[in-house]
């Protein structure tokens, strides 16, 4: 096996089994954290010597999640909450959850009361940004982060530490924002689903070792000659875009994804890390800096400008919004979305992510009408 | 139907009543002098600190009061199919949201025609998140689709049981402190400390009112037909810091005093089970839920819902009036929280059941009714039972499904009472 | 030069013939979908219908829910690009297509040269499709073909406030019990329909001229209803059922020519 094709190999194996990573990092004697979307601060975790895992849920039916997740409520959490009541995430010290929407609100009592052998550190963002209290109360929050995770884990989070980890993180980050470019010049390699299996494990792997992984990858990328996408390019906007068999779609339609504002991929890395008095304070900063999410409020959204702006730089003719089903943050910001798109004279998709439901017939037929359009 | 074709005389109207729709008349009639004078008017969610517009003397309106009102006489669906059609917003957004941005869009037209209670174009925003996530989004939206600001004050959430910490409460006085410099900037007025400690008083003083008034139907048989709480809910959301307010409330708990003293009842049925309500009202179903309660002889005497504005806090502190606005509303505190509350409303007042509207369109609600209800079983040993609903979008509630889940809750109470007295 | 479209949806099964792209030579609908043997049947009967054999179909495109399980087709096309070209064909004036299928509402614009440039589809739900009528068909005891006829006896339509299937269902019961007229009842499920499926054209906005597509399309109460609604006339051709069938052939013959056109370079 080439070299190339063992790493994207590595990376498929990583994005596809999470457990097995997790448990190779327990037996390696790490404590791991779980990290529920979208933002948590894992440097945190990584300063402590422990390995922080992002919990995006999975393709699966919940069957006894239901008891304490309304099933109006958006998939990613009630598999989240599924894995957790059925043990999947056993191993884990303790998991951290944002409280960026109403159901997490909601889910830190649903967690709280279905999985108690994986203690809850809950703690929230401050969305007025502008308020001159704003910083100082969100360092002050991730102290008492800092301070349960201490507590969970009997693990130490120094300050030295913590500046150390932020580096590692800043530059995991640039390398991501790197990749997406290079990945861009050889799509015939970087299909949709290889770009995402990148993305989902970085999730999931202690962040040098990802980046190393990456810098590996694009190595490669750079020995094979440019390739000439022929075919259709799209920009995918929204928290995740899975699995595997909805990406195919794409691939099957000669359409290639050049470009993402999704959650759990670029969104991630698309704001350093700023300089700042204290570790924690930098931690803090970066939460202002963030912008165009759902999640983070912002008086003015130039969200559809810069799906468009991205769509122009890129070629791609259309901009698709991955729709998690019953994420209303999401959905508010819908309209502005394919407005923009259509304005810029852009073809707009709008497509349902379900992690509930095996069936993606709607998808083919709204991804296939597209590439079949002028 | 009847052979006999005199009329049933029309139940007098309590003077308390005729008092809260003047009340309610009156702010709407103050926000369209307003504005017909060019002077700003807000909206509002509705537990963000009105002692500072009131202080001000801005008038102000209340969208989810409003969708509340128009949703109950089955006026606002033109409006949430403008938001879902037009305006693209998904149908899985809260249907208060809907249903304003909707109307908020159409008001801006020409050819709009007015539906009552009908509210002006606002040139700005009052929001707080206490209530919920979604009014973030909703509002943005607003003020995005309207070009107008938001003074926003950030109420966090109390995802544990402890009160709110110490930085916690510092950072939402200091958006309370801030919000009030930029009013002063934004409305070119200065603010006056004193009148705010007259408000803050005032407000008090009608919270005590209210919780003295709902405190009365503790007692067996209730006086009041729960269900009028959602009505006398209104000055306390509208116009917690006026003294129209301490009119009312002092009139309605002289009526229920009276009620207690003749042994009778706005419960017109047999008081055979009282339950407790929990989640907002089905506003477009509310006469249909009556109905139906009424006549398995099921009095809904106490509901959660009224106790989002006990916005409790000493006059003059203003850390403890933030601390107040963090705590106030279902939506801000755990479900354990909450829970344990409803669990003591229970035994206070003496409720045999809970029934819990599983609003479609309050996810935060609805998980409280999902995690609580092995808490409430615990603390109380009361059966609940759940039906599907939603506060104003009339396609989710189902008459028979109601009905059902009703009956079998009654046929449960029945048995465990039979169980008590044998 | 024969070409064949078939369109096999999740509840009828629709074929059509068409010689050199410009006229229909034979057709078959089978009210069976995918999944069944009803592409097979389909297929074999409009062959019959015009008197050929499958070697006579220079290409065979297929459409529908079901068009990647069917052998017989060269080629495969969305549901989406195959509508916009049968409608087309059927109205040349349609800017705005309605097709309202078993399981699935479709808006689309379309260019003056049939071509999609724009669509939105109903979220998962089956609130205002086919299957909703046929559910409602079935608590009534009546066909759903003869909805729309029904309906047109109404004096006081009701209204269906549930626009889930299950509850609706049991709203129907109700209001049966309670004597309502069947014409009303039926009259008030089409303004469910029409109201479900107005809101996804809104989205993308009225442009004339309107023309609907699919099995729906047949019930005219749905259509007088939808026109209400929508505040315009709506085209429908005797054909619409076919649309998708049409466009599959008509894109076939396309695909053909510039074939041949390649081929001569």
């Amino acid at each position: 096996m080439t070299d190339l094709n063992q790493l994207l190999q590595e990376f498929s194996d990583v994005a596809a089994n999470p457990r097995i990573v997790l448990e190779r990092y327990i037996a390696q004697g790490k404590k791991v954290v779980g990290c529920f979307p979208i933002y948590t601060p894992e440097e945190l975790v990584h300063a402590g010597g422990m390995i922080p895992m992002g919990l995006w849920g999975g393709q699966i039916a919940p069957t006894v999640a239901g008891k304490y997740n309304p099933i109006f409520t958006c998939s990613i959490m009630r598999s989240c909450l599924e894995y957790g009541m059925t043990g999947k995430y056993k191993g884990l010290s303790c998991a951290m959850m944002p409280m960026l929407c109403d159901t997490f609100r909601g889910m830190s009592g649903g967690w709280r009361a279905g999985v108690k052998d994986v203690p809850l550190v809950a703690f929230i963002h401050p969305q007025n940004r502008t308020d001159s209290g704003a910083l100082e109360f969100l360092t002050e929050e991730y102290k008492a982060v800092r301070a349960l995770l201490e507590k969970y884990t009997n693990c130490t989070i120094t300050d030295a530490a913590l500046e150390k980890s932020i580096e590692i993180y800043n530059e995991h980050a640039a390398v991501m924002c790197e990749f997406v470019d290079v990945a861009n010049d050889h799509l015939d390699v970087i299909t949709p689903v290889v770009r995402h299996s990148v993305m989902k494990s970085a999730v999931f792997l202690e962040k040098s070792e990802h980046t190393e992984k990456v810098r590996s990858l694009m190595a490669e990328l750079n020995k094979l000659p440019i390739h000439e996408w022929k075919g259709k390019k799209v920009i995918l906007t929204g928290i995740t875009a899975e699995p595997d068999e909805f990406l195919e779609i794409f691939a099957e339609n000669r359409i290639a994804v050049v470009g993402d504002d999704l959650a759990q991929e670029s969104r991630q890395y698309r704001t350093p890390i700023p300089d700042g008095p204290s570790p924690l304070e930098r931690l803090a900063a970066q939460w202002f800096n963030r912008f165009c999410c759902s999640t983070v409020h912002e008086n003015e959204s130039n969200r559809g400008e810069l799906l468009v702006e991205m769509a122009e730089k890129q070629g791609a003719q259309g901009i698709a919004v991955c729709l998690m089903r019953f994420c209303d943050v999401e959905e508010y910001d819908y309209p502005i979305i394919s407005k923009a798109t259509e304005k810029a004279g852009l073809h707009s998709l709008c497509l349902e992510i379900d992690q509930n439901t095996q069936n993606n017939e709607q998808s083919r037929t709204k991804i296939q009408s597209f590439a079949e359009m002028d | 139907m009847a052979e006999n074709n005199v009329p049933a005389p029309k139940r007098e109207i309590p003077k308390s009543r005729v008092m809260v729709n003047q009340q309610t008349a009156q702010i709407y009639a103050n926000a369209w002098a307003a504005k017909e004078k060019g002077e700003p008017v807000g909206w509002s969610t509705a537990i963000f600190p009105q002692e500072i517009a009131e202080t001000f003397g801005l008038p102000v309106l209340y969208p989810e009061n409003n969708a509340a009102a128009i949703s109950a006489k089955h006026l606002g669906d033109p409006f949430i199919q403008h938001a879902e059609g037009e305006m693209r917003y998904p149908i899985n957004i809260c249907s208060y949201a809907r249903m304003n941005i909707g109307m908020a869009d159409k008001m801006s037209g020409e050819k709009y025609e007015r539906v009552e209670p009908a509210m002006p174009v606002p040139d700005f925003l009052l929001l707080a998140n206490n209530s919920c996530t979604q009014l973030m989004k909703w509002y943005e939206n607003l003020s995005r689709n309207l070009g107008i600001p938001i003074f926003f004050v950030d109420c966090l959430f109390n995802y544990y049981e402890e009160p709110p910490a110490p930085h916690k409460i510092k950072y939402v006085r200091s958006q309370i402190e801030n919000c009030i410099k930029d009013m002063e900037t934004f409305f070119g007025k200065k603010f006056d400390w004193d009148r705010f400690l007259e408000i803050q008083q005032r407000s008090q003083i009608n919270r005590k009112l209210f919780n003295e008034i709902v405190k009365l139907n503790s007692r067996t048989p209730a006086p009041m037909n729960g269900f009028d709480l959602f009505n006398y809910m209104s000055p306390l959301v509208l116009c917690r810091g006026q003294e129209s307010t301490t009119a009312i409330f002092e009139q309605l708990k002289l009526e229920v005093l009276e009620l207690i003293a003749t042994n009778t009842s706005t419960f017109t049925a047999k008081e055979q089970h009282r339950v407790h309500w929990e989640g907002i009202a089905c506003w477009p179903n509310l006469g249909y839920n009556l109905k139906m309660l009424k006549s398995y002889g099921v009095n809904a005497v106490m509901n959660g819902y009224v106790t989002a504005w006990d916005v409790a806090y000493e006059p003059g502190d203003l850390d403890g009036m933030a601390k107040a606005y963090q705590m106030s509303s279902t939506n801000s505190f755990s479900t354990p929280s909450i829970m344990a509350k409803r669990a003591k409303s229970i035994k206070d007042y003496s409720c045999d059941g809970m029934l819990c509207h599983v609003n479609r369109s309050c996810k935060m609600m609805t998980f409280h009714i999902f995690v609580g209800h092995e808490i409430i079983e615990e603390q109380t040993g009361v059966p609940c039972a759940n039906f599907d609903g939603d506060q104003s979008d009339t396609r989710v509630f189902s008459e028979a499904q109601f009905e059902t889940r009703l009956q079998a809750l009654v046929e449960i109470m029945q048995h465990n009472k039979e169980a008590q007295n044998d | 030069m024969l070409t064949m479209g078939i369109d096999i949806g999740s509840t009828t099964c629709k074929c059509i013939i068409f010689k050199d792209g410009s006229e229909i030579v034979g057709r078959a609908i089978v009210p069976l979908g995918t999944g069944t043997s009803g592409p097979q049947q389909v297929f074999q009967t409009a062959l019959s219908s015009g008197g050929f054999v499958r070697e006579d179909m220079e290409r065979i495109l297929v459409t529908g829910y079901g068009r990647f399980s069917f052998d017989e087709a060269d080629t495969q096309k969305s549901e989406i690009t195959c509508h916009a070209q049968g409608i087309h064909y059927l109205f040349p004036s349609a800017r705005t297509v309605i097709d309202i299928g078993g399981q699935d509402i479709k808006v689309l614009h379309i260019s003056g040269r049939g071509m999609a440039d724009n669509f939105v589809m109903n979220d998962k739900c089956a609130a205002g499709t086919g299957r909703f009528l046929d559910v409602m068909a079935g608590v009534l005891n009546v066909r759903t073909e003869d909805l729309g006829s029904i309906s047109m006896e109404a004096e006081n339509e009701v209204r269906i406030s549930n626009t889930c299937t299950v509850f609706a269902e049991s709203e129907v019961i109700s209001k049966l019990s309670a004597n309502v007229r069947l014409a009303d009842l039926v009259a008030g499920i089409h303004t469910s329909v029409a109201t479900r499926v107005a809101s996804l054209v809104f989205r993308n906005g009225v442009v004339k001229d309107v023309a609907m597509s699919g099995g729906v399309a047949l019930n005219q109460g749905i259509v007088r209803a939808l026109s209400r609604e929508l505040k315009t006339d709506i085209l429908i051709h005797k054909d619409c059922q076919f649309a998708g069938a049409i466009g599959a052939a008509l894109i076939a013959n396309q695909e053909l020519l510039r074939q041949a056109r390649d081929n001569k370079k």
